[in-house]
């Protein structure tokens, strides 16, 4: 995070992402709305970026937050949503893989290991690499209970197929309740008519300290990144007033959307609207003339030097202007348009050239 | 029809050949190794992109190579969030701290505050002192780091070592381990998604033909 000094010596902070900003929102400003809550944003976030192949420190999201409700619906929807929204901007073979914080959280409670061993856990779930999987629950002594219901989570990819496996015989049976979770949120999806598109990742580790159920990132195959992310988050709000509000949301990351829609191949269409610099010995006229040219939706300029027709030409030229209108006064006359694209210029009337114009737009 | 799986090999040093073999082994020959970076192989699915190990963690990350063979190391020191498929017991190797065998330093107890550290792991050497509240300097350098304290430039080192001989050459001692590392399959985490039953099918004649 971008942390700086206030003139007073207090922390401030740029925002690196945006649940922060609309828990604090929601616990202060919205306290008297009914809940569930819906919330939407379009906005920037400003974050070290380690990567190699951007620079930027400026990024771009989209993202939407249901607070005030924890069920199986709230999660659903919310995960049905960004398969929409992503669709919706043109993307192809959207998929989002679902994974558990709790059910990994209780999990890793239910090994005994210390920190250290936990987190090695968690990466080696993360890896994928079963064989050190294997190995490091051997070596820790197991019980075979918990070494199969591990083994067994890395192998699902459906959230059907969670309903296999039982956590019932641990001691730390709580667990169970996130797999019904799982369970109960495949049969909204289903309705929903995305239960296809949806997967269950257990090797989804990261970042479970801040989430309480389900965390998911959103992908396509052209692009090696996940678009965006999110999860349900039913302690966070609290933290920033006194209601303690359940929540879940996610948020795309717009540059990582438009990276993926052109290695899809899409062509974002360049609705480039005409320049034209209108010129006049005749103030009145030319103002008029701008007026009525920024009505039909193109972008008009006031010439407001006084150069003469050859530099305004020139000038227009260097500024990428399409057109240069010199209109006489009254503005009825005809006027001298100078297309800077074919370089011919021409006497029309004004209207003729506005339907022209307006039609390009 | 799905695109060509990509996978990306040490273009050099000791990890290159245990990696054409290792593909070997799973039926995944090279086909055009001496000239291209980008290699047709035996199997039509997979094409091999040479680049250097420091880098295929990164090319893994992004997604620009779906599978990659590297080091655990290099996977760490470069932060990629990856998966890594498979342990390939190859290049066995050691993080280690090393000083000159004339030094005073004997063991990382014995390292005096600000102590300047040449590695070509800043990364992993900056998160092992903090670790450890040793407060030193961390200088990154490419390649030959052993030079360092012979030119003045570090008191102590971080490298990776196998056998120990560049070491001894350089008249340096390790005085502790950080990290042990071997080669692993690195596979991007949407790229599994993707290809999951290839990357599982080539991952079963990786087992089979084994360095297990």
């Amino acid at each position: 995070m971008f942390k700086f000094q206030d003139f007073d010596g207090k922390i401030l902070a740029l925002r690196a992402e945006m649940t922060a900003p609309v828990a604090r929102i929601a616990t202060t400003r919205m306290t008297t709305v009914p809940e569930p809550i819906r919330l939407f944003y379009v906005s920037n976030v400003f974050r070290y970026s380690q990567s190699y192949v951007e620079r930027g420190r400026e990024f771009w999201q989209a993202g939407v937050e249901l607070i005030g409700c924890n069920t199986s619906e709230a999660d659903g929807e919310i995960l049905s949503l960004l398969i929409s929204s992503l669709r919706k901007v043109g993307l192809k073979e959207v998929r989002v893989d679902v994974g558990h914080a709790s059910l990994l959280k209780d999990l890793l409670k239910a090994t005994a290991l210390d920190e250290e061993k936990r987190d090695t856990l968690q990466d080696l779930l993360a890896y994928r690499d079963e064989a050190r999987l294997e190995k490091f629950m051997d070596q820790n002594n197991f019980p075979s209970k918990l070494r199969e219901a591990f083994l067994q989570l890395s192998c699902c990819r459906r959230l059907g197929e969670v309903s296999s496996i039982s956590l019932d015989s641990l001691e730390y049976a709580k667990a169970d309740d996130p797999l019904r979770t799982l369970l109960d949120i495949k049969d909204v999806l289903a309705d929903y008519g995305v239960e296809n598109l949806v997967f269950f990742d257990f090797s989804l580790t990261r970042k479970i300290e801040y989430y309480t159920g389900i965390v998911f990132e959103a992908s396509v195959p052209n692009l090696g990144l996940p678009l965006g992310g999110g999860g349900r988050y039913d302690d966070f709000i609290e933290k920033f007033g006194k209601l303690k509000l359940p929540a879940t949301g996610f948020a795309l990351e717009i540059e990582k959307c438009l990276q993926a829609l052109t290695a899809q191949g899409f062509q974002i269409p360049e609705k480039a609207k005409a320049k034209i610099l209108v010129s006049s010995k005749f103030r009145n006229a030319a103002i008029k003339a701008v007026s009525i040219l920024r009505d039909v939706g193109v972008v008009a300029l006031l010439d407001v030097t006084k150069n003469d027709r050859k530099k305004t030409v020139e000038y227009a030229k260097l500024a990428g202007i399409d057109y240069v209108v010199f209109v006489g006064s009254p503005l009825e006359k005809p006027a001298t348009v100078y297309d800077l694209r074919s370089g011919v210029s021409m006497n029309v009337m004004i209207e003729t050239f506005l339907q022209r114009v307006g039609g390009e737009s | 029809m799905k695109r060509k799986i990509r996978i990306a090999i040490p273009s050099k040093g000791r990890l290159k050949q245990p990696s054409i073999q290792v593909l070997q082994r799973a039926g995944v020959n090279i086909l055009e190794e001496e000239r291209a970076y980008v290699s047709k192989t035996s199997d039509a699915r997979f094409e091999a992109i040479f680049a250097r190990a420091f880098d295929i963690p990164i090319y893994v990350h992004y997604g620009t190579v779906d599978l990659g063979i590297t080091g655990h190391d290099l996977i760490l020191e470069r932060k990629a969030d990856v998966h890594e498929l498979l342990d390939l017991r190859f290049g066995k190797c050691q993080l280690v701290v090393a000083a000159p065998e004339n030094s005073k330093i004997c063991s990382i107890n014995d390292i005096p505050a600000v102590t300047r550290v040449a590695t070509e792991y800043p990364n992993l050497s900056r998160k092992y002192f903090e670790g450890l509240g040793k407060q030193v300097e961390i200088l990154g350098v490419r390649g030959t780091s052993e030079l360092a304290p012979k030119l003045g430039l570090a008191q102590i080192i971080v490298d990776v070592s196998s056998s120990g001989e560049t070491l001894r050459k350089n008249s340096l001692k390790v005085i502790a381990t950080i990290l042990d590392s071997t080669c692993r399959l690195a596979c991007n985490k949407i790229a599994y998604r993707t290809f999951e039953n290839e990357i599982n099918e080539f991952l079963g004649r990786l087992w089979q033909g084994g360095p297990k």
